[in-house]
């Protein structure tokens, strides 16, 4: 009895354990800068599991980056023109972008295979001219600047976080993945998900047996667009400067490879290729006008021997390694 | 049961169901057969809501369902299979018919994510109704295996367990044993018995004439997308329409 | 709006059309032959331009031989690109594609920064002088970009309905297995439609430059004009890219002056909103793979 319980004590102490150590982070690392990634790096995590929620559908949106600029012009322009709480605005930002997708959602899904993903494109550009068209509501191609901090969260004696230093907005963005991510496992694990892998294997054969495909697939795009709008939230908040171009269709692009490269297979695949994929950039940064050379290099080859993604890599050492001794 | 009255389809200049009139009544196991490219799979597709037809009605347990989405004409009660070996190729038999018994339970999106008890009761029902079905169709062997990795025979059973998870109260099958070896038809002729034994009105696409007329009671011919007869086999096997029909293909095959 | 700004401004958007129809033909050749979605298309035609200028104004060609010149070269260029980047991978996934387009993107794109340097470079019309018919004046160079443009559409589409590796091309592009069967070397076709679809998007660039200037950054909007005439003109569709491209340049080029560029920008998308929601397909699309 004492053997078993114990077995399964291993894995939600190891994951308490990680969760602890992310909440230290701050007392070694203290530089504003490694922070300054390591906060980017959350973002990226968001943005990238989020797109992977829709490819579970079958779809594959290259409109992340458009979904983001709504998030961080709504939230920007909540708390600025109307004096929303920050808190608010983040959520509200969130269901803006659902709300845009929900509306293009339908007739959208409609449209199959790369077809879609050209679709998308094409929406985060008109969402990045009509952000640059309406001056006088967003600022045109100038953007918004000195955007204010999030709310602060005082609890007296003890808490005071006014969002004055990176730190503050480390845990801020600690908080907000975590929870994320908990939501996003929480669908993973449920019916819906395998609802949506069956349209993604064979959309026809869903329909078949009853399921209303468009509906499920405009849910998955509404629900990964809700979470690209906050995660550019958080950005406005955090970078307090937002301008169109900040969100174009290469970051779309960068978001879905982040994706890619860490693994869609597997929900743990974005977040390690999110990683992965901001950290190697900063650390080629000292070569300065070559580092996108470091980055599509490690892009590519990562892809040519881990066509799964760097998720499979244990998989495949496994493989190489039986395959070896089993000659022996 | 169901019923289809003018049915007619047109693709651009070619006509691919020329006026069907049709009727199945509950319980019934009738055959659909005839040469190849008579339009008996286009004729599954406008039952089914894959195609829309040109004119016509299909009317199922005394509603129009003319015209409607797969998706609400399952719902409605009818099931079918496909002509082209059709699957989940990553997910495992298990795992496929649990996801096609989408319907019955259904389990809403909150519930779902909130994994509310609910929720896992119905899972449970699922998990329930799914091994149930691998049992009665003969693949609870490999039920954990992915269905890509399948042998071929066990492939096209699987088709017909995913659409039994539906519930269907009516099951098109569209040519169920192409491919298979003897021993696989005598298996998948006996399941298919048996899904008809527990109440469930099927109608078969079937190129294999002997194994429509063994196991049909009633068969209905087409021809260049109408039907030229119908009736027992014996009447079909003798019918001179019937066999030119087939002799006519024969002839162009020579 | 006077008749002589109306004539400016169709032809205006006769030419913007054009170059539009170049750049979306060669993307949707790459497209539906070879299954990718090339989002280095854009690099390709900045690389046309800046080909176009070292042949012309450093090494002191006429200008059309410049064209011609680095329109080859780019073709061949494209050629090898696609043995290193995107064959070895034609088998696998697609978003695996995604990924090796994006990097030849970002490889194309700092080399291009490295080598020109950042910032834009003006050039001098290689066809000064303007004609002047029924009182309305027309430059020359907006009327060469059109007839270039033209003969090279006109003779793509030579090649496509009256050569053998044209019906190649359209036999691998609507069904790649049946077309192998046939004994078609989809290796030979895809090499061809990548010299093609290059070199198109080099022409495009080299004619857009010689008028407006270069920068490092002048493919992405080239990228997504061409996007957005395949989406509106019909996917998989040719003679819809034509069409596409026209429509999107005669608005790019008519609505300015009549109302405003914010207009324009509208008015194309709006239009292309209602094309997908009439018909997904596009104007002349094909079904969809």
């Amino acid at each position: 009895m004492k053997v078993r319980s114990r077995r399964k004590l291993v894995k939600p102490i190891s994951w308490s354990a990680l969760i602890v150590f992310l909440f230290l982070i701050p007392l070694f690392i203290t530089s504003p800068y490694q922070l300054h990634i390591l906060i980017m790096a959350g973002i990226a995590i968001i943005l990238a599991s989020s797109v992977r929620l829709v490819v579970t559908s079958g779809l594959l949106s290259l409109a992340h980056g458009g979904m983001m600029a709504v998030g961080a012009y709504t939230s920007a322009l909540l708390v600025m023109k109307l004096g929303l709480s920050s808190w608010a605005a983040l959520v509200l930002a969130g269901v803006a972008a659902g709300v845009i997708a929900l509306l293009v959602g339908y007739p959208f899904v409609r449209i199959k295979g790369v077809y879609f993903a050209l679709v998308t494109v094409f929406l985060a550009e008109v969402i990045r001219l009509i952000i640059e068209q309406w001056r006088s509501l967003t600022g045109g191609s100038m953007g918004i600047i000195n955007i204010p901090r999030p709310d602060p969260i005082v609890i007296p004696g003890l808490l005071n976080m006014d969002f004055a230093s990176k730190v503050d907005f480390y845990y801020f963005m600690l908080v907000l993945v975590l929870l994320i991510l908990s939501i996003l496992y929480a669908i993973e694990r449920s019916r819906t998900s395998l609802t949506w892998f069956s349209i993604a294997q064979a959309d026809f054969l869903a329909e078949s047996v009853g399921v209303n495909t468009a509906r499920f697939q405009v849910l998955a795009f509404t629900i990964g667009c809700f979470f690209a709008g906050m995660a550019g939230a958080f950005y406005s908040q955090y970078i307090a400067a937002i301008t169109p171009g900040a969100f174009g269709f290469f970051w779309s692009v960068y978001i879905v490879i982040y994706m890619i490269v860490g693994g869609m297979k597997s929900f743990a695949g974005p977040i390690i290729g999110a990683l992965i994929l901001t950290f190697i950039p900063e650390s080629a940064r000292v070569l300065k006008e070559f580092q996108p050379y470091v980055f599509a290099g490690a892009l590519m080859l990562i892809i040519f021997f881990l066509p799964e993604g760097v998720v499979s890599l244990p998989q495949r050492l496994k493989k190489l390694v039986r395959e070896r001794f089993s000659h022996a | 049961m169901l019923e289809i009255r003018g049915l007619i389809k047109r693709f651009g200049g070619l006509i691919a169901v020329a006026g069907l009139d049709l009727t199945i009544n509950q319980g019934e196991l009738v055959g659909l057969i005839g040469p190849n490219g008579a339009g008996k799979t286009t004729v599954f597709n406008l039952i089914t809501g894959f195609l829309r037809p040109t004119s016509g009605k299909v009317i199922f347990e005394g509603k129009n369902v003319t015209g409607q989405k797969p998706h609400s004409i399952a719902e409605k009660g009818i099931g079918r299979t496909f002509q082209a070996t059709s699957l989940f190729p990553y997910l495992t038999v298990l795992q496929s018919i649990i996801a096609a018994c989408y319907l019955r339970p259904k389990i809403g999106f909150w519930e779902a994510t909130l994994h509310t008890s609910s929720s896992h009761r119905k899972e449970e029902l699922s998990l329930g109704r799914a091994l149930e079905i691998t049992k009665f169709v003969g693949l609870d062997s490999v039920k954990d295996i992915p269905a890509h990795s399948l042998p071929h025979g066990h492939k096209r059973i699987l088709g017909i367990a995913i659409a039994l998870a539906a519930e269907p109260k009516l099951l098109l099958l569209d040519e169920p044993i192409t491919g298979m070896n003897a021993e696989e038809v005598s298996e998948a002729i006996a399941v298919i018995r048996r899904i008809w034994q527990r109440g469930t009105t099927i109608l078969v696409i079937e190129h294999n004439m002997r194994a429509a007329m063994s196991l049909c009671q009633r068969l209905v011919v087409l021809n260049f997308g109408k039907k030229i007869t119908e009736g027992s086999p014996e009447d079909v096997r003798k019918n001179k329409d019937v066999i030119q029909a087939y002799l006519g293909v024969e002839k162009h095959a020579a | 709006m006077t008749t002589a700004t109306l004539a400016q401004s169709i032809l205006n958007g006769l030419m913007a059309g054009w170059i539009y129809v170049l750049v979306a033909l060669g993307l949707t050749l790459v497209l539906s032959i070879m299954g990718i979605v090339n989002l280095a298309h854009g690099e390709i035609y900045m690389f046309g331009a800046y080909g176009a200028y070292y042949f012309c104004v450093i090494a002191g060609l006429n200008f059309l031989l410049a064209l011609v010149i680095s329109t080859l070269l780019i073709g061949l260029l494209g050629i090898a690109l696609e043995r290193i980047f995107f064959r070895p991978f034609r088998h696998g996934e697609f978003l695996t594609t995604i990924i090796m387009a994006t990097g030849l993107m970002l490889i194309l794109q700092t080399t291009a920064v490295i080598s020109f340097g950042g910032s834009p470079k003006v050039v001098i019309t290689p066809f000064p002088g303007v004609i002047t018919i029924a009182g309305v004046t027309l430059s020359w160079e907006r009327l060469i970009i059109i007839l270039v443009s033209i003969i090279l559409v006109a003779a793509l589409f030579y090649l496509i309905h009256r050569t053998k590796i044209g019906q190649a091309m359209v036999a691998v592009s609507q069904d790649l297995d049946a077309a192998a069967l046939q004994g078609i070397n989809i290796d030979h076709v895809s090499s061809v439609a990548m010299f093609l679809g290059c070199g198109l998007a080099a022409a495009a660039g080299a004619l857009m430059g010689a008028i407006f200037g270069l920068s490092p950054t002048m493919g992405g909007f080239a990228l997504m004009k061409g996007i957005a005439v395949i989406i509106l003109g019909g996917l998989g569709s040719i003679p819809g890219a034509v069409i596409g491209g026209l429509i999107l340049g005669l608005i790019d080029g008519i609505i300015p002056p009549l109302l405003s560029s914010h207009m324009a920008s509208l008015v194309g998308f709006v239009a292309i909103i209602l094309i997908l929601l009439f018909r997904p397909r596009g104007i002349m699309g094909h079904e969809s793979p």
